[in-house]
């Protein structure tokens, strides 16, 4: 149906182009240090940037401006939702240096909840929107409780804990919680309602129609306002300046007064809403599962890794693409899409070890 | 001195220096596992199901030293494991059902493949560090499975692949389960050995040099470099091995088995039993997998099925239909108490035991010691009376 075989040139020969003009200006310009000046940076940052906007031109020219935007506005949920989940995981990372496993079956565990809830609420004469948003809120508060309990209970309990232990106490959880998951909801299947089941929209585009789902047009707004709430909560207030200055340095944040504990058990609640929600979104009216959250998660490190764990705004940029770039490498090869997108993702991690926004921390010895 | 006397010491002596020799208790453990082999053998009956989760276990064993000094002692947490033991499990099936190239060409060459691999994947994690190094090696893994599932002609895809006979001396040869077990005790205890003797040499000592103060180590001239790399060699070479065994041993291997799942696993039986001690990796993966293949995979409480349960249910005769269902519904948790068994399992052992399995196996050990000091001493003063 298309011809990969142009796109597959120009995309290796964009490759070895880059790299050649990096390591021209490297050489002749710069000089080899031992240690990576900020020219070198600003020179990766800009050839990144480049090859980013020359791979979206190439894919536009083998599927079409349409395609790449329908290509998009399919993708719109899977992008909230994935904001979401990695938003949850680079709080956590923050206050607690760990990368938590136990996110997406947290959420899956709430999500679990909120299917109840609808259930028992199903007939009391609410609208569908208002019974699925009750429902959400339901799953997040429980997913909220449980994020709270983890850090609580277990993470604050341990002793002689490092960050890799933490995240194997995360692993566990994994565990005991896709244990119980059908120990306390039993096997029979659930679901829980979208947010719309009306028609998709038709946004007039170049002539044709570019369609979007409803529940997915909802899941960005939520997405959105969720996302807005948050940041302006970091900038502004009080627990915002708490987990900032906890994730600086959490000892010297405790010396000055800052209550440590109770931002990082914030931060995991919080973190547990936010996957809460963002599970609630992904079911989209099909049946739940245990492992339903599984790619999310495994995405949502690697939208984390792609923009950088130091920021927020890097890993919501990763996690745009992920979705979206393994959406439109389908049409190039419908098989290794996604290898192609995690091939992606480690060349541009080696160039740029942080991320595509991350910034280096200063580590003394 | 009577000359009687002498002898006896000194046979005691040296039976003393057998069993203190370091090698004494990793031959016992591969002597105990053959010898379970050997009862099958003169008719002791031994069910198919006990025997496969020892092979399977010594196999997770020898992909988890591997892993425990890339983890244990290079301090380099890496999640993509079993996509390399998934390249092992190919690389056999897929030689000798097409090349038909003897086993022990094909051991050599995968180990020459697993050099790259591992100093490729060592080169990454020269830029990359701690947690973001574990997340890429995820992603590597993620790869590899989507290459297990997508490249059909090689993997024969989501079907899996099957090999009947491995090719032995330049003949296919249909080999017994029974001979594979055998050789697996054999190439654990070597493995195990090999272990020992590279944690015990300088190379081991400058890993956890590294592992503990990487500009430290740097400083007093170990070069991160060339021991990233080695740590990398190593924990792949074995993951391949550990994968050509599991197809020698199973001949069947599909996508599925090599996922984040195993991955996670094989780290929880490594972090449960202990990363800086070979006897906690056995312990570990005896506690993760061997209790999991021979215990709980294994008990049958549906009435239909056991007939002690279904006794029980007969001295009840009002109730017999309510106790059916709870004992149905019984089984059907019995997957799901694994999982919360391995992962209490875990999150206490980091929680109050980081030092795993084998830490408090030693501290047990020290308290049993003293206990029977004490009592010794006990006795004495009851016999001969207090000291003055």
């Amino acid at each position: 149906m298309f011809d990969t075989k142009v796109f597959w040139n120009s995309f290796i020969l964009s490759i070895l182009v880059l790299l050649f003009v990096y390591v021209l200006v490297d050489t002749l310009v710069f000089r080899k240090r031992s240690k990576r000046t900020d020219k070198q940076n600003k020179l990766i940052n800009g050839l990144i940037g480049l090859w980013i906007s020359i791979l979206f031109g190439l894919l536009v020219d083998l599927i079409s401006l349409y395609g790449v935007v329908q290509t998009i506005a399919d993708k719109i949920l899977a992008f909230s939702v994935l904001s979401l989940a990695t938003t949850g995981i680079v709080l956590i990372f923050k206050t607690s240096i760990t990368t938590n496993f136990a996110q997406g079956i947290v959420a899956t565990f709430g999500v679990f909840f909120a299917a109840n809830v609808v259930t028992r609420f199903s007939n009391s004469g609410l609208t569908g929107l208002q019974l699925a948003l009750i429902g959400m809120a339901a799953g997040a508060v429980v997913s909220f409780l449980m994020g709270l309990f983890i850090d609580v209970a277990i993470i604050r309990k341990s002793k002689y804990i490092t960050s890799v232990g933490k995240q194997m106490i995360t692993m566990g959880l994994v565990l005991v919680i896709s244990g119980l998951i059908p120990v306390i909801y039993g096997i029979p299947t659930l679901s829980v309602p979208r947010l719309s089941y009306g028609d998709a929209i038709q946004i007039p585009f170049q002539g044709t129609f570019v369609s979007i789902t409803p529940h997915a047009l909802y899941a960005f707004v939520i997405a959105i306002v969720l996302l807005a709430l948050l940041f302006s909560a970091l900038r502004f207030t009080k627990w915002g300046l708490g987990v900032r200055a906890t994730a600086s340095n959490e000892t010297v944040a405790g010396m000055m007064g800052v209550n440590t504990r109770l931002i990082t058990a914030l931060s995991w609640a919080i973190a547990g809403a936010l996957g809460g929600v963002a599970a609630y979104l992904i079911a989209e009216g099909g049946s739940l599962s245990v492992g339903m959250m599984t790619a999310t998660q495994v995405n949502g490190f690697m939208a984390g890794i792609l923009g950088g764990f130091s920021g927020f705004l890097g890993p919501i940029v990763g996690s745009f693409l992920i979705p979206v770039l393994s959406a439109l490498f389908f049409y190039v090869s419908f098989l290794w899409s996604n290898a192609l997108v995690y091939g992606i993702i480690l060349l541009i991690i080696l160039a740029k070890p942080l991320g595509l926004f991350g910034k280096k921390i200063a580590k003394k010895v | 001195m009577d000359p009687r006397t002498l002898l006896a010491t000194r046979r005691k002596n040296q039976w003393r220096s057998i069993t203190n020799h370091p090698y004494f208790g990793f031959i016992l453990i591969g002597a105990l596992l053959l010898s379970v082999q050997l009862l099958q053998n003169i008719g002791v009956d031994i069910p198919t199901s006990i025997m496969r989760a020892f092979g399977l276990t010594m196999i997770y064993i020898i992909i988890g030293l591997g892993f425990a000094i890339l983890l244990g002692y290079a301090g380099l947490a890496s999640l993509g494991t079993a996509g390399f033991v998934g390249i092992g499990t190919y690389a056999l099936g897929y030689l000798t059902n097409q090349s038909g190239l003897s086993i022990g060409l094909i051991v050599v060459l995968s180990i020459l493949g697993a050099v790259v691999i591992g100093a490729i994947v060592g080169f990454i994690s020269l830029r990359i560090e701690g947690m973001y190094l574990a997340i890429i090696t995820l992603g590597l893994s993620e790869i590899l499975n989507e290459i297990f599932k997508n490249a059909v002609p090689i993997t024969n895809g989501t079907n899996g692949l099957e090999m009947q006979q491995l090719v032995l001396f330049g003949k296919y040869m249909t080999i017994s389960k029974e001979t594979v077990f055998t050789a697996l005790a054999v190439i654990l205890v070597i493995m195990i050995l090999f272990t020992y003797n590279i944690i015990k040499s300088p190379t081991g000592r400058a890993m956890l040099a590294m592992k503990n103060s990487e500009s430290a180590a740097q400083a007093m001239g170990v070069s991160v470099l060339c021991y990233r790399l080695l740590a990398f060699m190593i924990a792949t070479v074995f993951a391949l091995i550990g994968g050509i065994l599991y197809m020698a041993y199973i001949n069947f291997t599909i996508p599925t088995t090599w996922s984040l799942a195993f991955s996670l696993n094989l780290l929880a039986a490594v972090i449960v039993g202990g990363s800086r001690s070979i006897w906690g990796i056995v312990m570990g993966s005896f506690m993760i997998f061997g209790l999991d293949l021979a215990v709980f995979q294994r008990i049958v409480l549906t009435p239909d099925r056991n007939e002690a349960i279904a006794r029980f249910i007969a001295q009840f005769p009002e109730h017999t239909e309510n106790m059916t269902r709870f004992f149905n519904s019984l089984q059907g948790l019995l997957p799901i108490a694994t999982y919360i068994f391995n992962g209490v399992l875990i999150i206490l052992v980091v929680m109050f035991y980081p030092g795993g399995l084998y830490q408090l196996f030693l501290t047990i050990k020290q308290k049993v010691v003293q206990g029977i000091k004490k009592i010794k001493h006990d006795w004495m003063v009851k016999r001969y009376g207090q000291d003055a």
